[in-house]
């Protein structure tokens, strides 16, 4: 058999398990998979906010501003840590949207971000006693279940 | 066919052996107080048999610039180089990590061959014990205290206070010049909710230390949540 046949053959085959797999298993998840055994402390799915607490939170954006303005959650406060910024208007503005006890929810772009972590250490060291939660899965998480400004 | 599948295996073998080997992946480095930006180099040599590319250098946030060293991309065998980061550390203190991705030309998407991490200790040279005071709606209006220290070798002076709202008076006691204060708050009445945002100005040649805020709530015992 010459390379060429041996190629299509390897082809051939790859193609048939690829096509055997998405008519088993359907297609690709896209999604955000949360699993609430493996979270650590701080950090929540998608799905308990949505559900259990029915989205009644304070979703902080942080991300870059322009990201919050463009496909952020729906009346989501900003606050990142860019240099550009100024910490103590972010505080000054959560604080008082805190005021009503809520829930508190950080996002930035998906679950390896740091950034929602630093930021919800920062809310916490505000002392006002409202949960301080890391959003599993970040704004990705949001994105695939069509939650986001710019799927409203 | 055994050829085909020999080659491909080799191939993808070699394709994962590919990669730099770093000095440390992680720098840990005390800032000096009045420092506003601080530079970590990490070096790395090529200790594989095939040239390797650098496809992305990869920055988690706007507070951190890194480049490679004089902008060089591919590296041979047995050769070296630096990834050079540089943190702009005005909205930070206390300690700080951040990390830097660095992604070879046969990478994954969102899977880099490297995390690079700085770790940043920031002098707190300003300490708020306190940064929200709170009182319920119809409390007793009693005075609560905000206790600052100064951890700096030079004195550390409050020069002067505000609040947001005429329901607070806010007075400073010294308890040592330049080293130890107590900001004392006091509620004219507690019969409605509120906040007041109290900002502190000191005389502190680090400019991230002379504006420091802290809260003053008066709410509403909350019933509890879903």
């Amino acid at each position: 058999m010459n390379i060429v046949a041996q190629t299509a053959v390897v082809l051939t085959l790859a193609l048939a398990a690829a096509g055997t797999t998405y008519w088993v298993k359907g297609p690709p998840e896209r999604g955000v998979r949360c699993d609430a055994v493996k979270l650590k402390s701080d950090e929540v799915c998608l799905e308990r906010v949505m559900g259990e607490w029915q989205g009644r939170v304070l979703w902080v954006d942080a991300r870059p501003r322009g990201d919050w303005q463009r496909n952020g959650m729906a009346g989501a406060a900003l606050w990142n840590l860019d240099t550009d910024e100024n910490m103590q208007t972010f505080e000054a503005e959560v604080m008082l949207r805190m005021q009503d006890g809520l829930r508190v929810v950080v996002y930035c772009n998906n679950e390896n971000c740091g950034t929602s972590r630093q930021v919800a250490e920062r809310i916490k060291a505000l002392q006002s006693g409202n949960e301080v939660f890391v959003l599993y899965g970040g704004w990705r998480a949001l994105a695939a279940a069509k939650l986001t400004k710019d799927f409203k | 066919m055994r050829t085909a599948i020999y080659s491909w295996l080799a191939m993808a073998g070699f394709l994962h052996a590919a990669a730099l080997t770093f000095e440390k992946e992680l720098l840990v480095i005390d800032a000096p107080a009045d420092a506003s930006s601080i530079v970590a180099d990490f070096s790395f040599e090529n200790k594989t048999g095939k040239p390797v590319t650098i496809a992305k250098v990869d920055k988690t946030c706007a507070c951190i610039d890194a480049q490679v060293s004089d902008g060089k991309l591919v590296y041979a065998p047995g050769e070296k180089g630096q990834i050079r980061a540089t943190f702009d550390m005005k909205n930070f203190a206390g300690v700080v990590n951040k990390t830097v991705a660095l992604y070879l030309d046969d990478d994954p998407p969102n899977q880099p061959s490297v995390t690079l991490t700085v770790e940043v200790h920031i002098p707190v040279l300003v300490v708020l014990k306190e940064k929200t005071l709170k009182w319920s709606v119809g409390a007793k209006p009693e005075t609560q205290t905000i206790d600052i220290t100064m951890d700096y070798a030079k004195p550390i002076k409050i020069v002067s206070n505000s609040c947001t709202s005429d329901n607070f008076k806010v007075e400073v006691k010294t308890l040592e010049e330049g080293k130890h204060y107590e900001l004392q708050v006091t509620p004219s009445e507690t019969k409605d909710p509120g906040l007041a945002i109290i900002r502190i100005e000191t005389d502190c040649d680090v400019k991230r230390h002379q504006i420091l805020q802290a809260f003053a709530v008066i709410r509403r015992d909350l019933p509890p949540l879903p």
